[in-house]
């Protein structure tokens, strides 16, 4: 699925490109074996491979053809498939990219027919902009249904009785997917957000610090160490571990953890609260103001701590007014009569973090994303603009280098860099080709520099845009499974490119096996026109169920696609089982077949014969010696137009006009007049000539048949002219 | 055309199962306040069928009561009172007798199992379970129709299987439905629909052969459905958004209810994909007043391109569910009408309360 095969495709792209846009690293050497459950007895002679849908083999086992055929139950060879790897980086399974999948379609469908018609409509307006101003409330539409789709980062309902010593909340573990998604969502569709960008960062990390420690060290697993000792801590403010995780929370901005945990102070406690009163005020106060933090947003989420600030200039001066009041209390005569040396260090090192000391913010986070944020809550809280923002990236990067790279921080870097090449390349590295397919919305709603870079033809890519690329990538990873073929048409059609002829050949290669299948296929092909695509996999369903023994349904997908050629090389060989089998007990069975038939206005190739043949053979069969009635009225016309009928094959002229005999040799009277009779004559004449061709067909009939034909013609020609005269 | 919404819609419950469902079925059940599923599962990652029977919770939530894994995945399934029937794409039948069980054990293991080359060559196309019977009929691509007594007092095996008719492949039977003990209906391809009498054997005793269709293409039945109290008229749903009933009083006459190409009919057309299940739907009363016997019972069908709804002769299309994907089979709760139950091709369920 998309994990896997995003690994392939970007390579394979990149291959084609000259020059790996995204380095390939091979898996490593280890040899996987994988068990075949085949259940056949041995021996086994034959073993062939082959591949399958997306990145299963197929494996037939076969035993050697059986010498004595009585054990009819065992089988002589058996199909296996074979899966081929595991699933990406395994944060979401195979089903739960699916499901993924399948919810896009919608969004993805419904944004791609608005920007048609928007498109449409600057061209019939000559405007100079494609996408009037609201497109981008159509992209966050958009980004709304498929991040919904992606998880909701929701914690636990909360506890009756809240546990003092929980600091950090539980939540459902969220995925790298939806935080890129979130990133992307941020900086790209979300323009009313634009202004509140830092503050809106603070969030990010807030809800995915914890993916950040698959490589970095965080102040998540920091908070997440220490939340175990503490339970065991009698005095925590004794504890220099816990002055270090307050001031790392406090950096990166987590208010509500901070001042919760400065209430865990010993000096809260009643007993103690009379002997360190100061110590208690001056913590107390430094929670207040901690919690007094003024904010840049337009609202702040329920439990989030700070006030709040919609317009910048009031947000200015009340940052003004609170920094005042930090650098008041850090100068305050307090300090000298807090006997606790912890506490006081403690808290002045708060202070100072408040006050936005750039050296005790570099000491108390853990990687640049967190020293980024902490820069941008309390050294430039001012910070507008992507250019500044990213100067500042930068700076905290060569300040807090990384170790090791992680996903989602490259993707920042792009996206502050306005990078799309490196965000592309991000994308599909680190979260597959669903992500870099659906991505691309927001990088063209972000800028027009972009949307010429991604929708510009290149020779490299063949003819094809980036766009196209990665829809495609996208579209044939989806192809690859059973169960999610049947979306990629939708992203297909999206490429004006290459995505018809891969669409073709997407239909054209599905399994006709099952007819459910089957027709799913051809609904498909129905919605799009493509009506020779059709026909061909109806003549290849048709030819299948022939080869099977399932002849009318054979001749039913062969008439659906109206293929003559294949109907009547068909009829052939109906005939010679016709010939042989139908005799009136056994036509019952071929009731059915002739019934699908049908009328004449339909093609059905030489197979009209047999619908006549059997209104003949029926109405035979009620011809009884005695009067003449209706029956043998019918019998005597239907002989007559099947012998005059060019589409009776030569072969049966014989067997028809033996079947016949009772009719030619009709005791009361002659029951054909002499042009009948002659016509038939004409026809016995040209079958005995044409007996010396080579390519003649012998009927199975007694040896005296012709003779006896011919003997009961001449009588009744006889007998016909004498009662004409 | 103008397809009118319900006063009230229904309340919609999806829950994604993250494996395709093959079929879906509401299990008759002694007590109204234990709703119970039994589900027909394919898990692509592993390539396993399983048959599992799920309760279902008052907030919508399914959970396993019992589990079976067939040999192949089930092409069709069938529930009545005291009986379940599935049959595979391979070819064989399975029957599970729920009568005085728990639920917990009831697919633990079948009761009956018939299988081999003498049953079914190839995909069973549909199974039928006789109502207050014990008869089981099937019918498959190879042309054969069977017959299955199923005596459950003791017995496990092979059940008592008979061959009614061996179409030798030369025609395909996809969906079957009894009208009585002694009848039943076949469907296949070109329109077909086939009527049996078990006391007359060895062909089918009347043949319905769609020539309206003269010039457009023909298609497939892919579900039947005969009312008890209107035994003469057969219900069939297929290709093209096709909707008809066949009367046996009126044999050439089929009565349109949906679909293409029908247009001097007046009949509405409410999907021109596949019809993949019809059932007559109990919940809807007839809107009008006079209720002859010809007139046509509202049905429900679920199709290709997303659509549940409820079909009446001359009436507007009541559409109950519009999805993006397929709706590959429903049910409606007997014992509660207003309950229906469907399979998504987006692997998931949904499950509809009407209020």
């Amino acid at each position: 699925m998309p994990g896997v095969a995003s690994e392939s495709g970007g390579g394979g792209a990149s291959d084609s490109i000259g020059g790996a846009l995204v380095p390939f690293l091979p898996d490593s050497q280890v040899a996987v074996v994988y068990p075949l459950r085949h259940g056949l007895k041995p021996p086994i002679s034959r073993v062939s491979v082959s591949w399958a849908l997306g990145n299963t083999l197929r494996v037939s086992v076969f035993r050697p053809p059986a010498v004595e055929s009585d054990h009819d139950d065992d089988v002589g060879g058996k199909v296996l498939e074979v899966k081929l790897g595991g699933n990406g980086d395994g944060e979401l399974s195979d089903a739960q990219w699916r499901r993924i999948a399948y919810g896009s379609v919608s969004p993805f469908a419904l944004l791609q027919s608005r920007r048609n018609s928007a498109l449409s409509l600057s061209k019939m307006q000559l405007s100079p902009s494609p996408y009037h101003l609201e497109w981008w409330e159509y992209v966050m539409e958009y980004s709304k249904d498929i991040s919904s789709l992606l998880g909701h980062p929701k914690s636990s309902p909360d506890p009756v009785i809240e546990d003092p010593k929980e600091v950090l909340k539980k939540v459902e573990e969220p995925t790298c997917l939806k935080a890129a998604w979130d990133l992307m969502e941020m900086f790209y569709a979300d323009k009313l957000s634009q202004a509140w960008l830092p503050e809106r960062l603070v969030k990010w990390l807030a809800d995915y610090d914890s993916l950040l420690s698959d490589t970095q060290a965080t102040v998540h697993l920091k908070l997440l160490e220490f939340q175990g000792r503490l339970v065991t801590l009698q005095v925590v403010e004794d504890d220099s571990k816990y002055w270090e995780v307050v001031s790392s929370a406090l950096a990166v901005g987590w208010l509500q953890i901070v001042v919760k945990m400065l209430r865990l102070h010993g000096s809260y406690q009643l007993d103690q609260l009379g002997s360190r009163e100061t110590e208690n005020g001056l913590v107390e106060t430094v929670a207040v103001l901690i919690s007094k933090m003024p904010r840049l947003c337009p609202e702040l989420e329920a439990g989030n701590l700070g006030e709040c600030y919609k317009a910048k200039p009031d947000f200015m001066k009340a940052w003004e007014r609170w920094r005042a009041q930090v650098t008041k209390l850090d100068s305050s005569a307090f300090w000298v009569q807090c006997d606790h040396r912890q506490t006081r260090e403690g808290l002045k090192n708060l202070l100072q973090i408040l006050l936005g000391n750039a050296s005790i913010l570099s000491t108390v986070t853990c990687n640049w994303m967190e020293l980024y944020i902490s820069h941008l809550l309390y050294i430039r809280p001012f910070t507008v603009g992507l250019e500044s923002l990213y100067s500042l990236a930068q700076k905290c990067i060569q300040l807090k280098p990384m170790t090791s790279p992680h996903k989602l921080m490259q993707l920042i870097i792009g996206i502050l860099g306005e990078n799309t090449e490196l965000i592309l390349a991000e994308c599909s590295r680190g979260f597959g080709t669903w992500m870099t397919a659906h991505a691309m919305e927001f990088l063209t709603a972000g800028s027009n520099q972009a949307e010429v870079l991604l929708h510009e033809e290149r020779d490299n890519l063949g003819g094809i845009s980036v766009m196209e690329l990665h829809r495609l990538v996208h579209a044939q990873v989806l192809s690859s499974h059973i169960l999610t073929w049947q979306i990629a048409p939708i992203y297909l059609i999206s490429c004006m490119k290459q995505g018809m002829g891969l669409l073709e050949i997407l239909l054209s290669r599905q399994p006709v096996k099952h007819n459910q299948l089957l027709i799913k296929n051809l609904e498909i092909c129905r919605l799009y026109e493509l009506d020779s695509v059709s026909s061909n996999i109806m003549k290849i369903a048709g030819i299948y169920h022939w080869k099977h023994g399932r002849k009318g349904s054979g001749v039913f997908w062969l008439q659906q696609a109206r293929d003559e050629v294949c109907l009547n090389r068909i009829a052939q060989q109906l005939f010679d089982t016709v010939g042989k089998s139908i005799s009136d007990e056994s036509f019952k069975q071929w009731e059915g077949l002739i019934e699908l038939l049908g009328s004449e206005s339909k093609p059905v190739g030489g197979l009209e014969f047999l619908h006549k043949y059997r209104d003949f053979k029926r109405s035979l069969n009620q011809v009884y010696d005695g009067k003449p009635t209706d029956a043998t009225k019918q019998a005597v016309e239907s002989l007559l137009s099947l012998m005059k009928n060019p589409s009776t094959p030569q072969r049966f002229w014989l067997p028809l006009l033996y079947d016949s005999l009772k009719l030619l040799n009709w005791q009361e009277r002659p029951l054909l007049n002499v042009s009948q009779t002659n016509l038939l004559l004409n026809k016995l004449q040209e079958l005995s000539m044409a007996r010396v061709r080579p390519d003649f067909i012998e009927a199975d009939l007694p040896p005296q048949a012709l003779s006896s034909v011919r003997l009961a013609l001449a009588t009744n020609l006889g007998r016909a002219i004498l009662e004409e005269s | 055309m103008e397809i009118t919404g319900l006063p009230q819609p229904p309340q919609v419950h999806r829950i994604p199962q993250f494996r395709y469902v093959d079929s879906i079925r509401w299990l008759p059940s002694i007590s109204p306040f234990q709703k119970s599923l039994i589900v027909a599962f394919f898990d692509t990652d592993t390539s396993t069928p399983s048959l599992e029977i799920h309760s279902l919770s008052p907030s919508k939530t399914l959970s396993l009561l019992s589990c079976w894994n067939p040999p192949s995945r089930i092409s069709s399934l069938k529930c009545t009172p005291s009986l379940i029937a599935a049959s595979t794409f391979s070819g064989s039948l399975y029957c599970f007798s729920t009568a005085g069980k728990s639920l917990e054990s009831v697919v633990a293991e079948p009761q009956v199992s018939v299988v081999g080359r003498d049953f079914h060559v190839g995909p069973i196309g549909g199974v039928d379970l006789m109502e207050g019977g014990s008869d089981c009929v099937s019918v498959g691509e190879d042309g054969r129709v069977n017959l299955v007594k199923l005596g459950f007092e003791g017995y496990h095996g092979k059940g008592n299987c008979r061959r009614v008719f061996d179409g030798n492949g030369l025609v395909s039977y996809t969906a079957v439905r009894w009208a009585s003990p002694t009848e039943f209906v076949t469907g296949g391809c070109g329109f077909g629909l086939q009527w049996w009498d078990l006391r007359r054997p060895g062909s089918a005793v009347a043949q319905f052969k769609g020539n309206w269709d003269q010039g457009t293409t023909s298609g497939i039945i892919h579900s039947i459905d005969i009312h008890p109290s209107r035994k003469h008229t057969c219900l069939a749903g297929g290709s093209s958004g096709t909707v008809f009933a066949w009367d046996l009083r009126w044999q050439q006459e089929p009565i349109i209810l949906s679909g293409v190409g029908t247009n001097e009919n007046k009949t509405h057309s409410l999907s021109e994909s596949d019809v993949w299940e019809v059932q007559y739907d109990s919940y809807i009363k007839s809107s009008s007043s006079s209720i002859s016997s010809s007139r046509i019972l509202p049905a429900m069908i679920c199709s290709e391109d997303g659509i549940l709804a409820v079909i009446e002769q001359g009436e507007e299309p009541l559409e109950l569910l519009a999805e993006p994907c397929a709706i590959n089979s429903f049910d409606i709760d007997r014992q509660n009408p207003s309950d229906v139950v469907c399979s998504l091709e987006w692997e998931s369920i949904a499950i509809l309360s009407r209020p």
